[in-house]
């Protein structure tokens, strides 16, 4: 049993130096999924001061109805197919495109979607008043939104972003689909070598699972610090 | 009755505010003048705050003209900000920043709006405190005070700008009994000191004691007013008398 076990982790693994596979996709995926996370809060944080700045003030009409059609569009169509569009169509006729370039886009683009309704629930949650303090001692709208709203939306949602990041992880996970060599399709490269499905998948998913964990713990803590300062 | 106060600070003229199809105020023209404390009174939903938050252009007129020290802050080419740092407001609810100290709430504005130094902002404030007794609490955030000394920092917090005119909607409504007279104290110390203010209250205590003028609001416009002798001595209009009746 033991031995059996041996051989096959030794096979999976260790012959050819085939846990390179499963390391050098884990930092592909790190890397996809933290360069994504970088534009889709640009993207998100962008999306919605248009957005709240309508809702407060009727201004950006013509923005905020693009804002809406892409919140739409990327909300309502499957990251898989987002990800094929951007590779396929838009980039089909670029000869060497780089992969990772191409992944990044797509799920950087289609998280900020999700960013922008985390950031504008949370502008949306600061009281009122506080606007109108501001406004009363003389800030203007950008000033007021810099100085007083934001911060106080920021540390309302650092939890729900992290949690997004953590979704984003899991979402890499279909690189494959364009023939990047993420964690997932580093595992799945192993099985096709070996006929073994069980050992490299079962790797894959505890590494997911780990980096998951990992996260989420420091999004407790993260919680725990930002209620306990919570003045 | 008014011209014994300095000049028109404050001047309303047919002022108009509708809301869907509410008429909250219905044709108000009125002035403020300097080193006036006008106190305005009234039933709920009369008006009152949103004629006061129109003095600021808070609220944005319908119909009518704001001018605020000879300027027609209604005109489109003023730049607003600059005469709302001259009228500090003070809200029921405080409205203090939760995620800045006492002495950055204070701090904030001065620094940003006014281009002082930190250290000038910081020395202001200071001082600031220590007249309202609070001085230890510079480096406390608004959740660890009272109410009471919340609206206190509130009033500082506009203090600050050194503004000409203070604003206060019912400042002390949402303080528990035993807190309203420490921001009362307050009040009237700025009264004594000259401060020009405009506050809407049912307090009626406090307007008899240092309101210059009281105003009586019904329906969205002005119904009466007066010296605080005649305005509580000899009400005329009926409304008022029956809502005095009510809160005396
Ligand atoms: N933003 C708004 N949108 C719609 N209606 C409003 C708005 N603000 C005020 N009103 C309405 O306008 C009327 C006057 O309101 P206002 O707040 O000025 O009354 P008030 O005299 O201050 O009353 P209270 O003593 O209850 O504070 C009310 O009928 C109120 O419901
Ligand atoms: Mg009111």
């Amino acid at each position: 049993m033991f031995e059996e076990f041996q051989r096959k982790f030794v096979n999976n693994f260790i012959t050819s130096d085939r846990w390179q596979y499963i390391a050098d996709g884990l930092i592909t995926t790190l890397k996809v999924t933290f360069f994504a996370v970088i534009i889709g809060i640009i993207i998100g944080f962008l999306v919605a001061v248009v957005r709240s700045t309508y809702d407060k003030t009727g201004k950006l009409k013509i923005l905020n109805a693009l804002c809406k059609l892409y919140l739409t569009v990327i909300r309502g169509t499957p990251v898989v197919v987002q990800l094929l569009i951007i590779y396929f169509v838009i980039f089909g006729d670029v000869r060497d495109v780089s992969k990772i370039v191409v992944a990044v886009m797509a799920f950087g683009f289609n998280s900020g979607a999700y960013v922008a309704e985390i950031f504008r629930s949370g502008i949306m949650s600061v009281d009122s008043g506080q606007f109108e303090a501001g406004r009363s001692l003389g800030f203007n709208y950008v000033q007021t939104m810099r100085y007083i709203i934001m911060p106080q939306a920021f540390k309302n949602v650092l939890p729900a972003l992290c949690n997004e990041f953590i979704v984003l992880l899991k979402e890499t996970s279909v690189s494959g689909y364009i023939a990047l060599q993420d964690l997932t399709k580093g595992g799945d490269i192993i099985r096709s070598r070996t006929y073994d499905a069980l050992m490299p998948l079962l790797a894959v998913a505890i590494i997911y699972l780990t980096m998951v964990i990992i996260f989420t713990k420091f999004v407790e803590i993260l919680e725990r610090r930002l209620r306990s300062s919570d003045h | 009755m008014t011209t014994s106060y300095g000049d028109t600070l404050i001047k309303v003229q047919d002022l108009h505010k509708i809301f869907g199809d509410l008429h909250a105020l219905n044709g108000i023209s009125e002035e403020i003048h300097k080193g006036e404390v006008v106190v305005i009174v009234g039933p709920s939903g009369s008006g009152k705050s949103t004629f006061l938050r129109s003095l600021n252009l808070l609220e944005e007129p319908s119909e009518g003209r704001v001018y605020f020290e000879g300027e027609d802050i209604t005109d489109k080419n003023v730049d607003i900000n600059k005469h709302r740092q001259k009228m500090g407001m003070v809200f029921q609810h405080f409205n203090l920043f939760p995620h800045k100290t006492i002495l950055q709430n204070i701090t904030l504005a001065p620094v940003k709006l006014l281009n002082k130094s930190k250290d000038e902002a910081k020395k202001r404030a200071m001082e600031l405190l220590c007249l309202v007794g609070l001085e230890e609490k510079a480096d406390a955030y608004p959740s660890q005070l009272s109410g009471g000394q919340k609206q206190r920092i509130a009033i500082v917090r506009s203090l600050a700008m050194d503004p000409d005119v203070m604003l206060f909607d019912e400042p002390t409504s949402a303080l528990d009994p035993e807190m309203v007279g420490e921001v009362l104290e307050l009040m009237k110390k700025l009264a004594r000191g000259g401060m020009t203010m405009v506050v809407v209250t049912h307090e009626m205590g406090f307007a008899k004691e240092v309101a210059t003028r009281v105003i009586f609001m019904d329906e969205g416009q002005i119904k009466e007013q007066g010296s605080p002798e005649e305005f509580f001595g000899n009400p005329k209009d009926e409304r008022l008398r029956e809502f005095l009746s009510k809160i005396l």
